[in-house]
């Protein structure tokens, strides 16, 4: 239940990306309503597709439970997934406004 | 078929069913070389905390639902593909929000 393996670095994934942007990209992801809009979208495929990959009962992934804060929800999802989806995603779609044209 | 393709198969999904996103707006596969740019550098980033994870038992992968394909620091061939495809559908989706977005506000 300490955390430390993935809790902890799943945390600073998403303050490292928003401080990526804020200090040096300044690509105003944040402004931009179709942002927000694609992040509800992501989240709700990521729920089914995580969902299977993490679930207990036939898992593809498994976690070392001393790693993690021990929360999974929905289904069997470690909550930590979410901030490492977050920052994925986000510093992907940073790195392609940064881009435009 | 063998279940150690579950995981390829629903990376497969994810791709296939994002497809027709890119006939919305200017596309992310019709842009390569922004994609590449994209998405290369953070998942370079992210394969490298996914083998520290795996070095450091955090997490480990079920034999029976992978190929069993490993590339160097035992990361499995899934995960590479992971950190590609996710992002991928991520632009998509992203890419297809604008392009209705803006379709709306020029109306």
């Amino acid at each position: 239940m300490s955390g430390v393996g993935y809790t902890v670095p799943a945390i600073v994934a998403v303050l490292a990306v928003c401080a990526l942007e804020l200090t040096l990209l300044h690509t105003g992801l944040f402004r931009r309503p179709a942002y927000w809009l694609s992040m509800v979208i992501v989240l709700g495929f990521q729920v089914p597709v995580d969902g299977w990959l993490t679930k207990r009962s036939a898992p593809v992934v498994i976690y070392n439970e001393g790693q993690t804060s021990g929360v999974r929800f929905p289904f069997d999802i470690p909550i930590e997934d979410f901030l490492f989806g977050f920052a994925l995603v986000t510093a992907v779609l940073l790195l392609w406004e940064q881009q435009r044209g | 078929m063998s279940d150690r393709w579950q995981y390829l198969i629903v990376l497969g999904l994810c791709l296939a069913i994002t497809v027709p996103l890119e006939f919305l707006g200017a596309g992310v596969y019709r842009q390569p070389w922004r994609l590449v740019r994209a998405v290369l550098p953070v998942a370079l980033v992210f394969l490298a905390w996914d083998a520290v994870a795996i070095a450091a038992g955090v997490w480990t992968y079920n034999g029976d639902y992978i190929t069993g394909i490993r590339l160097p620091f035992r990361l499995p061939l899934e995960e590479a593909l992971f950190f590609v495809v996710i992002p991928v559908c991520a632009l998509l989706t992203y890419n297809a929000v604008n392009a209705i977005l803006d379709r709306r506000k020029r109306r």
